[in-house]
C-alpha cells in the first residue's frame, strides 16, 4: 500500500512537472514566434531603407523592385508589399495555432492524468479513513462480548455456583460466543459486499420458502421469552433473488426485530408478505423498542446503535441492517423502516421485483 | 425514593449489554451490594433524579445519552455519586476524558473480574471514609480564614461572602488536608486517599486541584497562608493561617 502510494505520488509530481514544462514549451514558443516575427519585420525595415537609399541613387523603381522584391516603391517612399505583410501575419497566426493545438493538447492530457491521480489519492485516503473507522468499530464491538465472556469464566473460576447458576452462565458464554460469530460472518458478508466480491445469482425464489428455513432456526431462540414470532406469508410468491442471499436477508430483518422485541422485554414480531404492482412485498413488524421516525435510515448504515437492544443486544452486531440493504440493492430490490417513535415499535418492508413462477 | 442506608450499598449499573450488564449485576450482588441496572443514559439521569445509589457503574457507549455526557451533567447537577466507567475504548485520550467528565475510575472492557471488584471497593473506602469523616456535626464543617466549608454540602462561603460548589475531589482533597492540619502531607498521600492507585499519571494533578483550593479560600492566592506547598514534599494546611 506504502509502495504504491509512493508511486502515485511520484507519478504525480511526474505529470506535473510535464505540465509545467509544456506551459513553459509554450511560453517560449510564444516568445520565440514574436521575436521572430519581429527580426523579419526589422529585416523588412532595413531592405525598405535600401530601397529608398537605391532610388535617392536614381535606380529606377522597377530595378529596385526586382532587387527587393517584397518591398513596394511608391513616390519615392519604400515600405513591405501587402503580400509580404500578409504571408507575414499569416506564418505567425500559423505558428500560434499549432502552438496553441499542441501545447492545448498535451496540457489537457496532463490535466486529466492530474485529475485521474488526484482522484485516486483521495480516494485511497477515503477508504484508508473508513478501514480506521471501521477496524475500531470492529474492536469495540468484539470488546463487549469478550468482555462479558472474560465475566462468567471468571465469574464460575471465583465463585462455588448452584448447577443452575452454572447453567446460565454456561448458556450465556455459549450465546456470547455465538454472537462473536455471527459477528465474524456479518464482518465478512459486509467486507465482500463492499468491496463487490459477491457473484449474486438472479433467478426465482419462493419466499415462503426463505421465511420457513429461516423462522425455524430462529424458534429455538425465542423458547423461553416472552415472544412471539408469527409468519403469514402464502405459497406462491415468488421473487428475483440469490437464494443464499435471501435467507441472509430474512435472518438479518427478523433478528433485528428479535433484538428490538428483546430490549423491552418481550412482545411480538409479524411477518406477512403480498404480491403488488409487479412486486412481491415483505413486511416484517414489531412491538419492539422502535426509534424515532426521523432515524430511519440511519438505521441502514454500518454499527448503527440507536436505542439499547437495537443493534447492541445479545445477538446484535450493528452489521445486520447495512448488509439487508446491500443486498436488496444488488437483487435490485429496497429496504424502508418506519416506526412512530421510541417504545412504538417498527415496521421493515422488502421490496423486490416479483419473478414468473417456475413451470408457467 | 431511597433511604441513605439503602443507598449506601447499592450500586446502579448503567450498561446497555445484557449479558455483561447481568454478569455484573450478579457479581456485586455476590458481594453484598444492592443493585440497579439501566440500559440508556437518559433513563439513568431521570432515575437519578430522585434515586440514590453510592456509586454509578457507567458504560460509555450508551446509545443516546452517553456516559461522559451523563456523568458531566450529573457533576453540573451537584451530584456528586462517584462513577466508575467501564468502556470498550481504553486509550489514554479517552481515560483521561472519562476523568474529566468527574469520573473517578476507569475500566477497559474486557476487564478481570477482581480488579472490578477491587476498583468499586476502593471507590466505595473511599467515600466511606469521607462520609463518616464527615459525618458529625463538628467534623462536617471547617472554618479557617473567614471561609466557611460544610463537606456533606459541598458547599462553602469563602471569606469575600462568595458562595462556592466544591468538586467531590476538592472536598475530599480538603478533608485531608483539614484530617491533617499542621502536617506536611505528601502527594502521593493525596493521590492515594483521593483518587486511590493508580488512575492519575501525574501529582501534578494535585497541584492543580491545590491551585483551585487556593483560588477559592486565599485572600492572595498568589501568597498563601493556609495551603502552604512544602517543596519537593508535599503540602500543609493552616486553619489560623501563617502569620
Amino acid at each position: 500500500m506504502k509502495a504504491a502510494r509512493v508511486f502515485q505520488l511520484t507519478a504525480l509530481a511526474l505529470v506535473v512537472i510535464s505540465a509545467a514544462t509544456v506551459g513553459w514549451w509554450l511560453y517560449d514558443a510564444h516568445t520565440y514566434a514574436v521575436e521572430k516575427m519581429q527580426a523579419a519585420r526589422a529585416l523588412y525595415a532595413g531592405q525598405a531603407r535600401a530601397a529608398e537609399a537605391l532610388l535617392a541613387a536614381g535606380v529606377p523603381e522597377t530595378r529596385v523592385h526586382e532587387l527587393l522584391p517584397d518591398i513596394t516603391v511608391a513616390q519615392g517612399h519604400a515600405a513591405l508589399s501587402a503580400q509580404a505583410d500578409g504571408e507575414l501575419r499569416a506564418e505567425h497566426a500559423r505558428r500560434h495555432r499549432q502552438y496553441a493545438w499542441e501545447g492545448g493538447f498535451f496540457l489537457l492530457a496532463l490535466a486529466a492524468c492530474i485529475a485521474v491521480i488526484a482522484r485516486a489519492l483521495r480516494a485511497e485516503a477515503r477508504v484508508l479513513e473508513e478501514q480506521d473507522d471501521f477496524l475500531a468499530l470492529v474492536s469495540h464491538q468484539f470488546k463487549t462480548p469478550l468482555a462479558s465472556l472474560q465475566l462468567s469464566l471468571e465469574t464460575m473460576a471465583l465463585r462455588p455456583l448452584e448447577p443452575e447458576q452454572a447453567r446460565v452462565l454456561i448458556e450465556r458464554m455459549l450465546a456470547d460466543l455465538a454472537r462473536m460469530e455471527l459477528m465474524v460472518t456479518q464482518i465478512l458478508e459486509s467486507v465482500r459486499l463492499e468491496r463487490g466480491r459477491v457473484d449474486l445469482r438472479s433467478e426465482p425464489v419462493e419466499l415462503a420458502g426463505a421465511v420457513a428455513r429461516v423462522l425455524a432456526a430462529l424458534a429455538e431462540r425465542v423458547q423461553g421469552q416472552r415472544i412471539t414470532l408469527e409468519s403469514d406469508v402464502a405459497p406462491g410468491l415468488y421473487v428475483r433473488a440469490d437464494p443464499l442471499a435471501l435467507d441472509v436477508i430474512v435472518r438479518n430483518i427478523l433478528e433485528n426485530a428479535l433484538a428490538a422485541v428483546a430490549a423491552v422485554g418481550g412482545g411480538s414480531v409479524a411477518v406477512s408478505a403480498r404480491a403488488r404492482d409487479g412486486e412481491i412485498e415483505l413486511t416484517v413488524r414489531d412491538s419492539g423498542v422502535g426509534f424515532r421516525p426521523a432515524d430511519g435510515a440511519r438505521l441502514f448504515e454500518k454499527f448503527t446503535r440507536l436505542h439499547p437492544g437495537r443493534g447492541s443486544s445479545a445477538y446484535g452486531t450493528g452489521l445486520g441492517l447495512y448488509i439487508v440493504r446491500r443486498l436488496m440493492q444488488l437483487a435490485e430490490g429496497r429496504v424502508t423502516a418506519e416506526s412512530s417513535g421510541v417504545g412504538q415499535g417498527a415496521r421493515f418492508v422488502l421490496t423486490w421485483p416479483a419473478a414468473a413462477v417456475p413451470g408457467t | 425514593m431511597s433511604t441513605s442506608a439503602e443507598s449506601a450499598r447499592r450500586v446502579l449499573v448503567v450498561e446497555d449489554d445484557p449479558h455483561l450488564a447481568a454478569g455484573v449485576l450478579e457479581n456485586l450482588r455476590a458481594e453484598g451490594y444492592e443493585v440497579a441496572h439501566l440500559a440508556d443514559g437518559q433513563a439513568a439521569l431521570e432515575w437519578l433524579q430522585s434515586e440514590r445509589c453510592a456509586l454509578i457503574v457507567l458504560d460509555v457507549m450508551l446509545p443516546g445519552l452517553d456516559g461522559f455526557a451523563l456523568c458531566h451533567t450529573l457533576r453540573d447537577q451537584g451530584n456528586n455519586t462517584p462513577v466508575l466507567f467501564l468502556t470498550a475504548r481504553g486509550d489514554p485520550a479517552d481515560r483521561v476524558r472519562g476523568l474529566e467528565a468527574g469520573g473517578d475510575d476507569y475500566l477497559a472492557k474486557p476487564f478481570h473480574l477482581k480488579e472490578f471488584l477491587l476498583r468499586v471497593r476502593a471507590i466505595l473506602k473511599r467515600w466511606d471514609w469521607y462520609r463518616s469523616a464527615s459525618a458529625s456535626a463538628a467534623t462536617a464543617q471547617l472554618t479557617f480564614g473567614g471561609n466557611e466549608v460544610d463537606f456533606r454540602a459541598f458547599r462553602a462561603r469563602a471569606w469575600n461572602g462568595e458562595a462556592q460548589e466544591l468538586t467531590e475531589k476538592e472536598a475530599m482533597i480538603l478533608k485531608v488536608l483539614a484530617e491533617h492540619a499542621g502536617e506536611i502531607v505528601s502527594r502521593e498521600d493525596l493521590l492515594e486517599r483521593v483518587w486511590g492507585y493508580d488512575v492519575y499519571p501525574s501529582t501534578r494533578t494535585v497541584d492543580n486541584f491545590i491551585l483551585r483550593l487556593r483560588k477559592r479560600f486565599e485572600r492572595d492566592p498568589a501568597n498563601p497562608r493556609h495551603f502552604l506547598t512544602v517543596w519537593g514534599v508535599g503540602y500543609r494546611f493552616l486553619v489560623e493561617g501563617e502569620p
